[in-house]
């Protein structure tokens, strides 16, 4: 076989330098016309090491993690003209032992099967792994539409946008509701922050989507679709639209698909523009119809009466990749992950304080202790791990002490977090759980749609307690002020985002409080975070008056002389850290 | 299953499968409180007011918008839903930078309507503002002169000149024209409760107690202890300041209520509790504070050392003034009673007057109009000084004052600074007289009489003064109350008031049983919540105008007690009206906000925080945007999108940072805004509101139904006035407009109500110009003018704004009493017979909501017959109908409210050209023509000898096919309607309209058909009523037998004059008639050509014009009749669809012969037997005329009648009427000056 070089082309890797990594491999290919296929692929979850350069000879399959330019060179020279790996750099390898074993062995992937494997842009490559093999099967067996439901109920497969419906159950509606027209909806509007697993499996394998979709339009019998996609990734959206063209003209998508008389699909992808509310159902859809993305009250469901006022489906990326597996290897191969009601796998991202950020899908049913220390590695500079918010703005925290908690949706609920769409922000002893509280609420009461009173000013008011609290201004019963308006705003908003905003509040106020009380009563922040809390001191017997602090402090808050111990002015002090920074002699003592 | 079981607040009840939780609720009686639910809109759910318990559901629920199931559970008002709707009220009014009320209002401790009260001043309503006055301080015309006035200091005119509101100088205006017109609003007395009141004093808190009390129907009776009511106002204020007159009057309004005063009892003293115990079942003590306080150093009671209220008092007892003449008089204070003392003793002609103070004058309590005044007539001011010593003569009388100069130092508990003795400063004054103001005591000697006589104890609190509840000013016996100085210590005149009103209050709450409580919570959103009120925020805001100062006596004409202040002359008023900025919201009344911020008793600072200003947007002529008091329901947006179909407003941004504004961001006036309010009317708030070009107080408005004289619609809406002055109109539920819609006619065509200029006496010309006479000789100049004539040389024109009773008897005095058929409308005239028979099987307005296609033909539908237009917007939108518009213009306002759009230069042969390819091509409806039509054949035969192309060319289609596709798709829609409007079709269009609809079957059908749209409220009644030469009262020919007979038994008139067939304009310009009449129309202001009707009309010998307003008519008439408007006499409309829309006479007609009477008492003069006195009679023999005629064979058909020509002569705008005509310039010009 000839040598394969594939180069990881996603978000992630285009960030880190791949970019300039696939052009130099293919310059020096050329220039030395060198005989071997350079090709391109996605993210395979471990962006913690990106670029990665995978090489497959005859011999195995090595990927090179951190390759630059330089090691580029370094890499085609040893490993391509003198079959010699560079073992150093290689972080995966079917060969060769590496330090990441337990990374890839705690993962099962079913979403992200293809995801680093495939050139996204080819569907050639994804049907030579059994891409669209499941409508093809469909098509070729005569399934039926119950039968289809049926298989997606059996395989107990919830809903991964975070809801946790089950996807059965919602066809099973979506199908039931005669109408002359019926839609399906992707959504693709993946807006928590630190979450990027939508974002990965459209640019990594966005045929899987759309075949997941038109085996849901096959069973509701919707006509069109739409993939409602964040216009802040271009990416996805260009390789969708690729995807859908490809799948057009090899007859996925069009009338009578796969000689199944009277199906009749096709996909539109609808780029949102960027308002969080609208991976909310009904926003979502009032955003396609070309209104305000607000959403409306639910019943009646969008089963009911959604896109138009026609019965449509909506489910979001990860939910969709999900179906083709699940058809083609059967609901019990699905359920056999996970635990007795959340089947399957999940894929998480990782982030914050990890050593391995990047994605991970695990079967449900792990520890969060083993998601964070077995697969992401542990914690940076082997810190104290803290807590970890799931969920997003809408989910909550989860300290230290409940990290046997195992990922299940009912498990994760009982804790105040939710599973969440599965961003995992990983925090350590240097966060300050109020900041914490207070960065989530900024997010949600900036992105909230202003329509409900609750949401509107009720977030508006929490923010600037929180915010207060982290300047020092704290008041007491700020506590009791926060919860009583995170109750009222829980019971009384419209949609998901003003239901769950208040949930990072309340799950810190739960496991931190102490946290909140330092900062109110004592004006102290325990996690050293919150500039305005902190008090910079010169201990004199370590200051050997060298006068570099003094000359770099920007408001002259230090004085002394030389060769004398000096002293911050805490009046004057601006907390700017810039003293702390410098003091070669660890002189400056912070608390 | 169509009916639900409900369990709601635990009682089963019933609701309907697809109701919701509020409309269920509200069935049942329970009122759940929204702010963003209009029943007119889809639910929408945003306030979170409305939220109720499901059992069984996680969170609450927003009624607005969760429809019922089987077997809910609901339970509206537990404490977890209170809680939740106050904390979402308190979070909304947390970002309502606004004021519910004036800070003039809010400071006052009578809590007096002054903005309300300013706003009747500037439109002269004197009374009604002395009312308003008086309904929390009934002492207007003393306030006017004496009051502290804390309002002024307020005032937020402060911010933009520096000086505030001349108020009281207003309020004293506004009592000074009441007096001088003699013309008073009394107020109602309920009826007696048989409880029986006592007042101790007759100052100005018992005073106030009394009224109030009187008011309530209580028997109340007032102690006096001196031979004269006013207690201070008499005995403490000199005369001129406050002339004794001035008291009496006011004292007099008070008794004429039925409140006596007993003088010279004085409790404890001459009358003892023990009798009054058990005569009356209340008290209110309302003694005063009466007792001067002494100087408080030696010797300060020696001889002409006076207290300064004893000097003013002694005064006023004896009738006597001191005589100061060459003497040397020192009053010590610096408050008002020092004022007083200082200027009296000037005008008591003392030659040199010393006030000695121990601040300096910027500390001065005293009025600072006062402190100038004295310093003008003289006074002599010695600050920073206070007595030290009285020094005495060897008889002991006053020889000299010792004085201790003093500074200021730290600001003690009263904020001013503390004044310091300087030591070793002391100097000594010459005196003969030393008046000392500088404090009061409450005299108490009543205290023992009353202990000793009741079985509680009476109690005084520290200071000495009777001890009352703060709140209700109850006693600590519960049948006394007090009030006034004698609770509070010397205090001010409007103090005095407030407690008189409050303890009144509370002893009614007593008599009647009541908890005694105080005033019930109110909430207030104040600017002053948020933040100190900066001038920057105001002084570009508003145009700077000096305040009005008080003319006075001239200085050297004051030594005497003429009154000073000679009060504001009548443009001085109007002007100082003009300086109120309004700070008080317009919607106080009704803002719903306020209602439920009040009922939950909300706080405004519970969640304080950030807050949103926003610049308030006048840029509209008719709508103003105050986004500051939004709330984000979004009412306006969905109202205007959903219902008029403008959605000429949006959201801008996100969260909190989110605000209504016009689409597009500019000013509303660029949108495709049709101005018709409903964006106001459904504001929860005051946010959306009328740019009112009055100041429209706000004052509580009574209001009536009505029906809109404009457009032919016939819609009902509700006129709000104050006496006869309009201030608003809204929309009713009427029969056309259930759901209160309304356009700008009936939203803002009411302001010419309050144009003073209405004809209100006949004017006869006389010399070139006009003189009124009575009607009397008006009726004879008319009798002489009709018997001198030939009946034809007579013409009535009767405009098509005239109510159905009016119509009907000018046609009937036409042939009944004038002998002649000239009896027509210049709306009509000479257009043809075409929109005779225009409403004939009409589709009704409310089927437009279940067509599939609506085709708007020549007409402005929005525009023009607004709430036709909403109508059909809201087929579109709600019930997704397609909308076609057929339109000879490209700027046809209904264009954007469309699906698609047809270009035509010609309807009529449009429509010809469309008959013609239907008929040429065999698709006609064959089934109905055949039951339906007569001259089916005759019809076809002569339009297909025209040539289509010709048709085709000459419609002006450009292509041929879109009027194929047209005539095709109407053809076979079932649920198809036009609507097309007499203003744009000519009567021959009209004419190939109705064979188009024949020949396809369309008409009598429930969902099709025709809409055709008349110009005025009344242009059907014109038909109607037999405003014709050729057609009597029911369309039906002037010639029909029947019809004459039951005219002539009727009437009891021998003699009908035959129809003869006549071109009024070729007889008008023939000169054959002598007399015109002209009711209610204005041919000459709204012809379109102007020089051809005044040619017309020049012809003429007699002109006679019957209108509101000196219209260009009536410029030319030779004598003007006064007209009613339609609400002063009653009567009906018929829509454009015949309806008869029906209205009651709700005015006493401004003028003394009504509309009605003015002709039947013509009538009668000519013989005429007429008894017709009241609308309801006319109507009963209009009703008996119309009982059915039998009816021809062509009658029972259709009738398909082939035209030749395009008819189109309307020679007038407007409909003929002055009023509309006023409306559209108005409307339009308002635009251009944006």
């Amino acid at each position: 076989m000839k040598t394969q070089v594939i180069v990881g082309l996603g978000s992630c890797g285009l960030a880190a330098g791949a970019g300039k990594v696939y052009e130099e491999i293919n310059r020096i290919k050329e220039a030395d016309g060198l005989d071997f296929e350079l090709k391109k692929t996605s993210c395979i979850g471990m962006c913690f090491r990106e670029p990665l350069v995978e090489i497959i000879d005859e011999t195995g399959s090595y990927l090179y993690g951190d390759v630059d330019i330089k090691k580029v060179d370094e890499i085609i020279d040893k490993h391509i003209l003198k079959y010699s790996p560079v073992k150093e750099y290689i972080v995966k390898s079917d060969v060769l032992e590496t330090p990441y074993k337990d990374y890839f062995d705690g993962q099962v992937k079913i979403v992200l099967r293809n995801c680093g494997y495939i050139d996204p842009e080819s569907i050639d490559e994804y049907e030579k792994r059994g891409g669209y093999e499941a409508i093809k099967k469909i098509a070729r067996e005569k399934i039926s539409v119950h039968d289809v439901i049926k298989t997606v109920l059996d395989s107990g497969l919830r809903g991964r946008g975070g809801g946790g419906f089950p996807t059965g159950l919602k066809w099973k509606f979506a199908n039931n509701n005669r109408s002359d027209e019926k839609y399906i909806i992707c959504n693709a509007d993946e807006g928590d922050p630190g979450a990027f697993m939508d974002r990965s499996v459209l640019e990594g394998d966005p045929h899987s989507v759309l075949e997941g979709m038109i085996i849901g339009a096959y069973a509701i019998g919707a006509s069109y679709g739409y993939i409602y996609c964040r216009a802040e990734y271009p990416l996805a959206v260009k390789r969708l639209n690729i995807a859908i063209k490809q799948a057009r003209e090899r007859g996925y998508l069009g009338t009578d698909i796969l000689g199944i008389e009277g199906f009749n699909f096709d996909i539109e992808v609808k780029e949102g523009a960027g308002a969080f509310v609208c991976g909310e159902e009904t926003a979502l859809i009032a955003s396609i119809e070309g209104e305000r993305g607000m959403p409306r009250k639910r019943p009646p469901f969008p089963a009911v009466s959604g896109l138009w006022r026609k019965p449509t489906n909506i489910n979001n990326v990860e939910t969709y990749a999900n179906i083709p597996w699940i058809i083609l290897n059967g609901a019990e191969s699905y359920a056999k992950y996970g635990t007795e009601k959340s089947k399957g796998t999940k894929v998480f991202a990782l982030t914050g304080k990890i050593k391995h950020s990047g994605l991970v899908e695990v079967p449900m049913g792990i520890t969060i202790k083993d998601i964070i220390y077995k697969l992401g590695g542990g914690i940076i500079g082997d810190k104290k791990f803290k807590a970890v918010q799931l969920g997003g703005p809408s989910g909550g925290c989860i300290p230290e002490y409940l990290s046997d908690t195992i990922v299940d949706y009912d498990s994760v609920t009982a804790t105040g977090a939710i599973m969440g769409s599965g961003g995992m922000v990983v925090m350590d002893e240097t966060t300050c759980m109020v900041e914490v509280a207070r960065f989530f609420l900024d997010f949600t009461y900036k992105e909230s749609c202003g329509k409900c009173t609750f949401c509107r000013i009720g977030t508006k008011r929490m923010l600037e307690i929180l915010t207060r609290i982290t300047q020092g201004e704290g008041k007491e019963r700020d506590i009791e002020r926060l919860e009583e308006l995170a109750y009222q705003i829980k019971d009384s908003s419209l949609c998901g985002l003003g239901q769950t905003a208040p949930n990072p509040v309340l799950t810190t106020i739960k496991y931190f409080r102490d946290e909140y009380e330092a900062h109110i009563r004592d004006k102290k922040c325990p996690a050293l975070s919150c500039k305005k809390l902190l008090t910079y001191e010169i201990i004199p017997d370590k200051c050997t008056g060298c006068m570099v602090c003094k000359r770099g402090c920007p408001v002259e808050a230090i004085e002394g002389e030389k060769k004398l111990p000096h002293f911050i002015k805490q009046d004057l002090c601006i907390k700017c850290g810039d003293c702390y920074a410098k003091c070669k002699f660890d002189a400056i003592i912070i608390y | 299953m169509d009916k639900l079981n409900i369990v709601l607040n635990g009682k089963i009840v019933q609701g309907y499968k697809g109701e919701t939780i509020l409309e269920l609720a509200r069935r049942n009686g329970i009122n759940i409180p929204t702010l963003c639910n209009d029943p007119r809109l889809e639910p929408f759910s945003s306030c979170y007011v409305c939220v109720v318990e499901i059992e069984g559901m996680r969170g609450l629920q927003p009624s607005c918008s969760t429809k019922i199931t089987e077997g809910m559970r609901i339970n509206t008002d537990t404490e977890r839903v209170k809680k939740s709707r106050k904390s979402a009220l308190e979070l909304l009014v947390s970002n309502h930078y606004a004021d519910c009320v004036a800070p003039c209002k809010l400071t006052c401790p009578a809590g007096v309507d002054v903005q309300g009260y300013i706003s009747y001043i500037n439109k002269g309503m004197y009374k009604e503002a002395v009312a308003l006055i008086r309904e929390t301080n009934p002492l207007p015309a003393i306030c006017g002169r004496v009051c502290v006035r804390p309002c002024e200091v307020a005032c937020r005119r402060n911010l933009v000149e520096g000086k505030g509101v001349g108020i009281d100088y207003l309020k004293r205006y506004a009592t000074d024209k009441e007096f001088e017109l003699g013309e008073y609003i009394i107020p109602d007395v309920k009826s007696s409760t048989g409880k029986r009141v006592c007042i101790i004093g007759a100052g100005p808190a018992g005073l106030t107690s009394a009224y109030y009390l009187a008011i309530e129907g209580h028997d109340v009776e007032i102690l006096e202890a001196n031979s004269y009511a006013g207690g201070m106002l008499r005995y403490g204020i000199p005369p001129y300041r406050l002339p004794n007159e001035i008291i009496d009057r006011e004292v007099k309004f008070i008794t004429d209520l039925g409140v006596k005063i007993k003088y010279n009892h004085k409790l404890g003293d001459n009358v003892s509790f023990k009798d009054l115990k058990s005569e009356y079942d209340a008290f209110i003590i309302t003694i005063g504070s009466q007792i001067g306080t002494t100087i408080g150093c030696e010797n300060d009671r020696a001889e002409n050392v006076l207290s300064g209220i004893d000097f003013l008092r002694n005064m006023e007892m004896t009738g006597q003034k001191y005589d100061f003449t060459g003497k040397k008089v020192a009053v010590i204070g610096g408050g008002n009673t020092a004022m007083d003392c200082c200027r009296t003793a000037v005008r008591c002609g003392a030659d040199k007057v010393y006030v000695i103070y121990r601040r300096t004058e910027k500390e001065m309590p005293a009025n600072p109009i006062e402190i100038h005044e004295s310093k003008l007539e003289g006074v002599e001011y010695l600050f920073l000084t206070a007595p030290a010593r009285v020094n005495v003569d060897e008889k002991g009388r006053l020889k000299s004052l010792t004085c201790f100069k003093m500074q200021l130092g730290e600001p003690d508990a009263s904020g001013r600074r503390r004044p310091i003795k300087i030591e070793g400063s002391e100097f000594e004054l010459e005196l003969d007289y030393i008046l000392a103001a500088i404090g009061q005591k409450t005299n108490v000697n009543f205290l023992d009489d009353i202990n000793k006589y009741s079985d509680e104890k009476f109690l005084l609190n520290k200071w000495g003064d009777i001890q009352a509840d703060k709140i209700t000013l109850q006693t600590s016996i519960k049948n006394i109350f007090a009030a006034g100085d004698a609770v509070t210590g010397p205090a001010t005149l409007i103090e005095a008031i407030a407690q008189g009103r409050k303890a009144a209050r509370s002893c009614h709450q007593y008599l009647i049983g009541e908890p005694v409580k105080g005033e019930p919570y109110e909430f207030i959103s104040r600017r002053d919540n948020f933040e100190k009120q900066d001038p920057t925020d105001y002084i570009d805001h508003y145009v700077h105008q000096e305040r009005e100062e008080m003319p006075t006596l001239p200085a050297e004409k004051r030594k005497n007690f003429d009154e000073v202040e000679l009060g504001y002359t009548d443009e001085q008023a109007f002007n100082e009206t003009l300086r109120c900025m309004e700070c008080g919201c317009n919607e106080y009344y009704t803002c719903d906000l306020k209602k439920y911020s009040t009922e939950y008793e909300a706080v405004q600072t519970k969640y304080d925080g950030e807050y949103k200003k926003y610049e308030i947007d006048f840029r509209h002529p008719f709508v103003e945007i105050d986004n500051n008091k939004c709330i984000l329901c979004s009412r306006c947006i969905r109202i205007c999108r959903e219902v008029v179909g403008a959605a000429a407003l949006g959201l801008v941004n996100r969260g909190f940072e989110t605000y209504v504004a016009p689409s597009g961001l500019g000013s509303l006036v660029e949108t495709d805004c049709e101005s018709c309010g409903m964006c106001i009317t459904t504001c929860p708030t005051g946010a959306m509101s009328e740019n009112f070009t009055f100041k429209p107080g706000p004052v509580k408005l009574s209001s009536f139904n009505t029906i809109c004289n404009y457009c032919s619609t016939g819609c009902e809406i509700t006129l709000h006035h104050t006496n006869g002055f309009f201030m608003k109109a809204t929309g009713a539920n009427g029969t056309i407009n259930s759901d209160g819609l309304h356009c700008r006619f009936g939203k803002f065509g009411y302001k010419y109500l309050n144009d003073s200029k209405r004809i209100t006496k006949p004017l006869l010309r006389t010399n070139g110009s006009f003189k009124e006479i009575t009607f009397e000789e008006a009726f004879e100049i008319i009798l002489k003018r009709i018997k001198a004539t030939e009946p034809d040389g007579n013409i009535i024109f009767a405009g098509a704004r005239l109510t159905n009773e009016e119509l009907y008897l000018i046609q009937k005095f036409a042939r009944a009493g004038l002998k002649t058929n000239n009896v027509t409308s210049f709306h009509y005239s000479g257009r043809g017979n075409g929109y005779k028979y225009a409403v004939r099987d009409n589709l009704p307005f409310e089927k437009i909501l279940e067509t599939n296609r609506i085709y708007v033909l020549g007409s402005e539908t929005n525009y023009e017959n607004g709430v036709v237009g909403m109508m059909i917007n809201r087929a579109r939108i709600q019930q997704n109908a397609k909308v076609s518009v057929i339109t000879k213009d490209e700027n046809d306002r209904m264009i954007h409210k469309s699906d698609r759009v047809l270009f035509v230069n010609s309807y009529y042969y449009f429509l010809k050209a469309v008959n013609h390819h239907i008929l040429s091509n065999g698709l006609e409806n064959r089934l109905f023509i055949n039951d339906n039509v007569s001259g089916f054949d005759e019809y076809k035969q002569k339009l297909l000898t025209e040539d289509f192309n010709n048709l085709v060319k000459s419609s002006g289609v450009f292509f041929e096919k879109r009027l194929i596709d047209f005539a095709t798709e109407f053809n076979s829609e079932m649920k198809a309607v036009i609507v097309a409007s007499e203003k744009h079709l000519s009567s021959n269009a009209i004419k190939e309209l109705f064979n188009l609809a024949l020949i396809t079957g369309k008409l009598g059908k429930s969902a099709s058909g025709l809409i055709i749209l008349k110009e005025k409220n009344n242009s059907q009644g014109l038909f109607d009523m037999g405003i014709s030469p050729e057609i009597g009262v029911g369309t039906v020919s002037i010639n029909d037998p029947i019809l004459r007979e039951r005219m002539r038994t009727l009437w009891k008139v021998k003699d009908l004059p035959e129809y003869i067939d006549d071109n009024i304009w070729d007889s008008f310009r023939e000169g054959k008639f002598k007399n015109i009449f002209i009711f209610g129309e204005d041919p000459i202001g709204c012809a379109i050509d102007k020089d051809e009707i005044k040619n017309t009309l020049k012809n003429k010998e007699f002109l006679i014009v019957q209108d509101y307003f000196m219209t260009e008519t009536a410029e030319m008439a030779d004598l003007i009749l006064p007209s009613s408007l339609p609400f002063e006499i009653g009567g009906s409309y018929s829509n454009t669809q015949k309806y008869v829309v029906t209205f009651e006479s709700e005015f006493n007609s401004k003028i003394s012969v009504t509309s009605y009477e003015q002709i039947m008492e013509l009538m009668k003069r000519l013989g005429v037997e007429c008894k017709l006195d009241y609308t309801h009679n006319i109507t009963l023999e209009i009703s008996s005329l119309l009982s059915p005629i039998p009816a021809t064979d062509l009658d029972k058909k259709y009738y398909l009648e082939h035209t030749t020509e395009d008819n189109h002569f309307r020679k007038f705008n407007y409909g003929c009427d002055y009023l509309v005509k006023r409306f559209e310039e108005n409307f339009l010009s308002s635009f251009e000056n944006n």
